[in-house]
This record gives C-alpha cells, sequence and structure tokens, in this order.
C-alpha cells in the first residue's frame, strides 16, 4: 500500500517544490492569473457605449425632424454633436474620427410626412471601424424612428375619421414589450469577462505546464512516470483549486460581474475543467524542448481558443471542421459551461452536456497523456 | 564606413543560420501567421451573423398563434429551433445555450385580437452572449414588426388599395442605413483586419525578445558582438535585419490575401497602410529590446512581453471603443502599438482620410523606438559583463 502511494506523494512534493521555485512559473502562475483580471474588469469598467457622437445634416430643417432628433438625443446611446449644412461638412467629421454617426434629413423629409400618401427617408450613416458604434447609433435611431412613425399613421388615420382606439389596432394590432434577460446592463464587459476568467484560468495553467516541462527537460530533470504524471498533476491541481475559486466564485461578487448561479455548482464544474486542462497540457509540454520556447510559439492560442469556442462569435455560425477542433479544447467546454450557470443561472444538471463533455476530455487527455509519458520514458532508456 | 556594412551582414550571416538551426522560429513565425491567417479566414462563415435560433412560446393555442408562427417561420433570417407552449423549457433551451431569444404569444391572444384589445406579445433575449443575443434581437424585432404589419395591411388590401400605396401607408417613415467602408456589415471584415495584424506584431515581440534573450541565456552575446566589430549597433541591425524583412513580407503577404482575395476593402491609400505596418513591425521590435533591456532574464521579459502585448487587443479598441474606457486606461491604450496601426488601419483602409490623419499615430509608433535606444547602454551592458541571474 504505501509502496504504491509513496512516490506520488514525492512526485507531488516534488512538484510544488518546482513551481514555488521558479519565479517565472510563479509570475504565470499567480501573479498574471490575479493581475489579468482586475486589469480587465478595468477595461471594461463602463460597460456600456454611451454618448457615441453624431453629426446631424438637416436639410428639410422642419419641426418634425426637429422633433425626431430631440426625441434621438434623449437616448443614452448616442450625443448628437453637429449641426452640418452640407453631407460634405459631415463627412469631413467622420473622416477625422470627431463623430462615428451621420444623420441625414432630405429636404423633402417634412413634405412627405404631410403628404397621407406619402414616405419619408431618413439616411443614417454609420462609422463600422467598431460594431459597438453601429450597434449604438444603428438600434437606438430604429427604435425613434419606430415610435415615430406609428404616431405619424395614429395622426394620418385620424385625418380620415379612423376611431383612436381602432387606429391602434390597425397600426399595431399587437404591441410587444422587449426584456433582456440574465445581464441587467448588458455591458460589454458582463458579456465578456466571465468568458475571459475561463480563458486566463485555461491558459495560464497551458504555459506555466508547459514551461515546468521544458525547464525539466532542459535541465535533464524530466521523470516520465505514472507516479510523477499523477504527482504533477495533483500539484497544479491543488493550486488551481484556490486560484479557480478566488477567479469564478469570488471575483464576479466583489467586481459586480453577473453571479446568478450556485456557488457549488461551479465548485463542481472546476473539477473536471482543471483536470482537463492539465493533461491536455501535459500533453503538448511532452514535445517541448524549452522552457521558453513553449510560451513563443503558444502565444496565440489564447486568440485562436477564444474565437474558436464560439463565444465572440456564435457557435452556429462557425463551420463544422473547426467545430470539431474546438470540442477537443477543455476551454471550448468549460467556458460555455460557466455562462450558462453564472451568467444565466443554469444548474449544473441543465449544462450537463458541457458537463460530461469535460470528464470525457479528461479521460481522453489522461490515457493520452500516460500513453505519451510512456512513449518517452522508453525513449530515455534506450539512450 | 564600409566596415560597418560587412560587420552587419556577418551578424546577419550567423543569424541566419541561428534562425534555421532551431525549427522554433520558423515555427513560431511563418507557420503561426499562416495558421492564423487560414483560421481567421475561413471561420466566419460568410462573415454576417444570420439565422439565429430563437424560440416561440405559444400559451394561446389557437388557430390564429399558430398562423401567426407560421409567418415567423416564413420570415428569411428567423430560424425557430422551438415551439413549445412552456416558457420553463424555452427558458432551459437558452440556459443550455441551444437558442437565444425566446417570443412569447399570451394567453388569451386570438379573443384580445379579434374585440381589438391589442394583445401584448413578448420578446426576451439573452445578454450573456453578445453577438448572438443582438443578432437574435434585430430577428425578432423585424419579424414583430412584419407580422404587425400584416393586420393592417389586409385590411387595407380589403378596401381596394394598391400595394404600393399600403406600403407607404404602413412604414411613412423609413431609415435607409449605411455602414460606412464595410456596406456588407461583415463581421469577418471587420475583426480580421486588425486582428492578424495583431499577431504579427505578437510574433515580433516575442521573437525579438527570444532572439535577443536567448544570446544571454546561452553566454554566446560575445561571439555576437564579437561578430559586430564589437559595436552595439551594428549588432542590433544585423540581428534584427533577418527578422524584420521576413516580418514585413509575412505582413504584406497576409495583407495580399486579405485585400486582393478575400475582397477586403481598402478605401484609401495602400502605400500608407503597409508603411504604417512597417512602422508597427519596428514598434514592436523597439518594445521588445526595451523589455529584454530592462529584464535581461529570458523568462522574465517574455512573461512581461506576452502580458503586455495581449493587453492591446482589448486596449487597441477595435472590439470595445476607447472613448467608454476610464480615462487612465485610456492613457494605457496609447503605449500599446497595436492602438495606433489600428487608427492608421482606419484612416487608411477605411475613412480614406487624408495623410494628416495618420502623421500623429505614424510619429508615435517612432517613439518606441526612443525607447528601445533609452535602454540600450543598460543592454550593451548586459551583453557584456552578464550581470543578471542566469534563469
Amino acid at each position: 500500500m504505501s509502496k504504491f502511494q509513496y512516490p506520488i506523494v514525492k512526485a507531488f512534493v516534488a512538484e510544488l517544490f518546482r513551481i514555488f521555485r521558479d519565479p517565472g512559473v510563479t509570475v504565470i502562475f499567480i501573479v498574471a492569473t490575479l493581475a489579468y483580471p482586475l486589469i480587465y474588469k478595468a477595461i471594461y469598467w463602463n460597460e456600456q457605449i454611451t454618448n457615441v457622437p453624431v453629426a446631424v445634416v438637416d436639410l428639410s430643417n422642419s419641426a418634425q425632424s426637429r422633433e425626431f432628433l430631440h426625441r434621438w438625443n434623449a437616448a443614452p446611446d448616442i450625443k448628437l454633436t453637429y449641426s452640418c449644412t452640407s453631407m460634405a461638412e459631415a463627412e469631413q467629421l467622420l473622416r477625422d474620427q470627431k463623430v462615428h454617426g451621420i444623420i441625414y434629413f432630405p429636404r423633402d423629409f417634412a413634405r412627405q410626412l404631410a403628404d397621407p400618401l406619402g414616405q419619408a427617408h431618413i439616411s443614417l450613416y454609420c462609422d463600422m471601424s467598431s460594431f459597438l458604434y453601429m450597434k449604438a447609433i444603428y438600434l437606438s435611431c430604429n427604435n425613434v424612428m419606430l415610435e415615430s412613425m406609428r404616431n405619424i399613421q395614429i395622426d394620418r388615420y385620424e385625418n380620415m375619421g379612423v376611431d383612436k382606439n381602432f387606429a391602434w389596432a390597425l397600426v399595431q394590432d399587437a404591441p410587444y414589450t422587449e426584456t433582456a434577460l440574465f445581464t441587467p446592463t448588458g455591458g460589454y464587459g458582463s458579456f465578456l469577462i466571465p468568458a475571459v476568467l475561463m480563458l486566463i484560468l485555461h491558459q495560464t495553467l497551458f504555459f506555466g505546464i508547459c514551461m515546468l516541462g521544458g525547464t525539466a527537460r532542459e535541465e535533464n530533470q524530466e521523470s516520465y512516470t505514472f507516479y510523477s504524471l499523477i504527482g504533477r498533476a495533483a500539484a497544479c491541481f491543488t493550486i488551481y483549486y484556490g486560484l479557480s475559486t478566488i477567479l469564478l466564485c469570488a471575483f464576479p461578487r466583489l467586481f459586480d460581474i453577473p453571479h446568478i448561479g450556485s456557488f457549488w455548482d461551479i465548485q463542481l464544474l472546476i473539477v473536471p475543467y482543471l483536470l482537463a486542462i492539465i493533461f491536455f497540457s501535459l500533453c503538448v509540454s511532452v514535445f517541448i524542448r524549452n522552457r521558453e520556447s513553449g510560451l513563443v510559439l503558444l502565444i496565440s492560442s489564447s486568440l485562436i481558443f477564444l474565437f474558436l469556442a464560439g463565444i465572440s462569435w456564435p457557435k452556429e455560425m462557425i463551420p463544422d471542421a473547426w467545430w470539431y477542433i474546438a470540442c477537443c479544447i477543455p476551454y471550448t467546454h468549460g467556458a460555455h459551461a460557466f455562462i450558462h450557470i453564472n451568467s444565466m443561472g443554469a444548474s449544473l444538471a441543465t449544462t450537463g452536456t458541457e458537463y460530461i463533455a469535460l470528464w470525457i476530455l479528461t479521460l481522453v487527455y489522461f490515457v493520452l497523456a500516460s500513453i505519451l509519458f510512456y512513449v518517452r520514458k522508453r525513449q530515455n532508456n534506450v539512450f | 564606413m564600409k566596415y560597418i556594412f560587412i560587420n552587419i551582414w556577418r551578424v546577419t550571416q550567423r543569424e541566419l543560420k541561428m534562425m534555421f538551426a532551431r525549427p522554433l522560429y520558423m515555427f513560431a513565425s511563418v507557420g503561426v501567421m499562416l495558421l492564423s491567417t487560414f483560421f481567421f479566414l475561413t471561420l466566419m462563415k460568410g462573415g454576417t451573423a444570420e439565422n439565429m435560433p430563437v424560440a416561440v412560446v405559444d400559451l394561446d393555442q389557437t388557430s390564429i398563434s399558430r398562423r401567426l408562427i407560421h409567418e415567423m417561420q416564413a420570415t428569411p433570417s428567423v430560424d425557430i429551433q422551438l415551439i413549445t407552449n412552456s416558457y420553463p423549457e424555452a427558458r432551459k433551451a437558452m440556459q443550455q445555450g441551444k437558442i437565444y431569444g425566446i417570443f412569447v404569444i399570451p394567453e388569451g391572444f386570438y379573443s384580445d385580437l379579434v374585440a381589438f384589445k391589442r394583445p401584448q406579445m413578448d420578446f426576451y433575449v439573452t445578454n450573456a452572449y453578445t453577438v448572438g443575443g443582438n443578432t437574435a434581437y434585430k430577428q425578432m424585432l423585424t419579424m414583430v414588426n412584419l407580422t404587425s404589419g400584416a393586420f393592417q395591411r389586409e385590411v387595407l388590401r380589403k378596401k381596394g388599395l394598391p400595394d404600393d400605396v399600403i406600403m407607404h401607408r404602413i412604414q411613412p417613415l423609413a431609415i435607409e442605413g449605411h455602414m460606412v467602408a464595410n456596406p456588407w456589415g461583415n463581421y469577418s471584415v471587420y475583426l480580421v483586419s486588425t486582428i492578424l495584424p495583431g499577431i504579427l506584431g505578437l510574433i515580433c515581440l516575442m521573437l525579438t525578445i527570444f532572439a535577443i534573450g536567448f544570446e544571454l541565456k546561452m553566454r554566446t552575446s560575445h561571439a555576437w558582438l564579437r561578430a559586430a566589430g564589437g559595436n552595439y549597433t551594428v549588432a542590433m541591425i544585423g540581428k534584427l535585419l533577418p527578422y524584420s524583412v521576413m516580418y514585413f513580407v509575412l505582413g504584406v503577404g497576409c495583407h495580399l490575401i486579405l485585400y486582393r482575395f478575400a475582397g477586403f476593402p481598402v478605401y484609401g491609400s495602400t502605400t500608407r497602410l503597409m508603411f504604417g505596418l512597417m512602422l508597427f513591425i519596428f514598434a514592436m521590435e523597439a518594445l521588445g529590446i526595451t523589455l529584454i533591456g530592462l529584464l535581461p532574464t529570458l523568462r522574465d521579459a517574455l512573461s512581461i512581453g506576452a502580458l503586455y502585448s495581449m493587453l492591446g487587443f482589448s486596449l487597441s479598441g477595435f472590439t470595445y471603443p476607447q472613448m467608454s474606457m476610464l480615462a487612465p486606461v485610456k492613457a494605457l491604450s496609447y503605449l500599446e502599438p497595436l492602438r495606433h496601426y489600428y487608427l492608421i488601419y482606419v484612416n487608411e483602409a477605411l475613412m480614406a482620410a487624408p495623410v494628416e490623419n495618420s502623421i500623429p499615430h505614424m510619429l508615435a509608433l517612432n517613439a518606441f523606438l526612443v525607447a528601445a535606444l533609452c535602454v540600450a547602454p543598460r543592454l550593451h551592458r548586459a551583453l557584456v559583463y552578464w550581470n543578471y541571474p542566469l534563469k
């Protein structure tokens, strides 16, 4: 009994020593993991895009266009900052990035509205250098347009002698309400930070383990026994269990990031997530020769993993071939499961598909790591 | 003077040998860049998000509610994945990430509708996935306004009005949206144009640190300086020359793919955009020299370099606009070369702005070269005396 346990404990303790004696790994494991969430929170502090500057070109110069602008300016998303006499002038402002949108009322705007059969047009130009400008400008303008449009229709029907209630039923037979679920502010940070927290855990662990593997190989201290596999995994798991709890449970509560999920469900999610990452990284680390080469080679994987997971870009719009690869990365399932639980209040059972996938990946990468370790050990013995 | 060129060439030759001796250099530059270009160009089917799956909760269960659902299904760009009579079921599907929006037809919808009591429909979208949720929101808004117009259209048709008159009646006010410089609203154009140069910058920074730091780590810096005739500037130029050429070729090649083959728009000057790219590459290399100069331990400089340059993607402001960041964060964003490259890209590719608009950012990129000059004495000492920890 003791004969079996002893080498594992030894490998576990040895790995803990190696981690804490190596300032490079400590920086990645502890400092980066704790500093990154704070920096990202600071970047996305304001959450909402407000007061996007917009230029006005009002050739109709009418009471109707002014009322429209007045109503639109009340929306928090945008701010009418310049009034121009010509399109050329407004285009100049857009080119100089002083405004990110232009609204244009043609000369016949009021005349078309006054004509009971006319259709009035507004032109809206959005700066596409960031999609969030377009979202702020376009959606808020659209809402004002729909509201104004209904009022115009009611007026026209009333002028025709239609009863007001019937006119409303005609114009909008069934009104609607719209509700954004889960994150009340709908902010960019509320959406991105949970996904980034999971990515930070994934990538720091990934780079750290590759660095440890490379160092051991450089110093000819590598050990590819089965015990060392378990011991190394256990050491990383121990450190990261605490870090994960800080990042996934404490951080959202401290910094006002959505956290409607159950604490215990997240605890249960951490287990397979960390194990899958650890064995995945151990598999990769077998191929790393220098302590630094892993970081140089794999640094851009952070961006690829983020987009591959189908969070920034919806997973429905990812080609199947890429999606199959995405499913092999622990981050994909971990990030979705965490968003489902933490941001949308799902139970662990509800997000069972992702949870089971993480356990399957754990098992697959564990077996793969064991095989790779065994092969490496035999190679080393030959030489 | 002649000797300077000979020495530079000697250092370059030495560097080329090292570059090809270790597969890491080629994998980390050419390999990563090819993979990233291929990845980001093939990731986004068509580049516009559409047909996001949504659910309809039919609490009314009448012929009219079924007809409404039928009409919704006929609306293009709406993908109704789930029709149910239980809201919890739809909510659960949303929590599982299967749908991005829920449309609720209330109980008594039919009877209220015929009594002109204007029954209220509700729709819910998820905020936990931004692009998916927004797209579903836009789809559902269009869908509800189209179906709502349907009733009016029928009444007016019965009165014998022609269709174009009806159209104006139903929609007396219309917005013509113009998406400047990206008329298709293509997410791929917007994202890839900045993210790929960003990755190239990341490679420049990491490999510059690695190429210099590795000499320190392996204690080969004396041989390097000797090849340069003991001149620090010659050593630096000779060493970075082959890399700079390679990065520039990679950058131009990547832009050729984007703007010639993938059809991404450039409304302004391609030459100035390429010039901006060159300055960006130099700035990232200079940043690498600065970091290895400040922290002559390879591992420390690489870790800090990785942290610093990853932040560039967020701080450049191409996803979350810089105008909405806090003042200190805004100030910090100017320390990221990618921020300046992004602004040059906006000016040159999207806005076709005059050259005056890009000049401040080109100058800002040059300021990073000054930082590299400032650490030169310190780095020179490190190369000569090895006065830093080895590991």
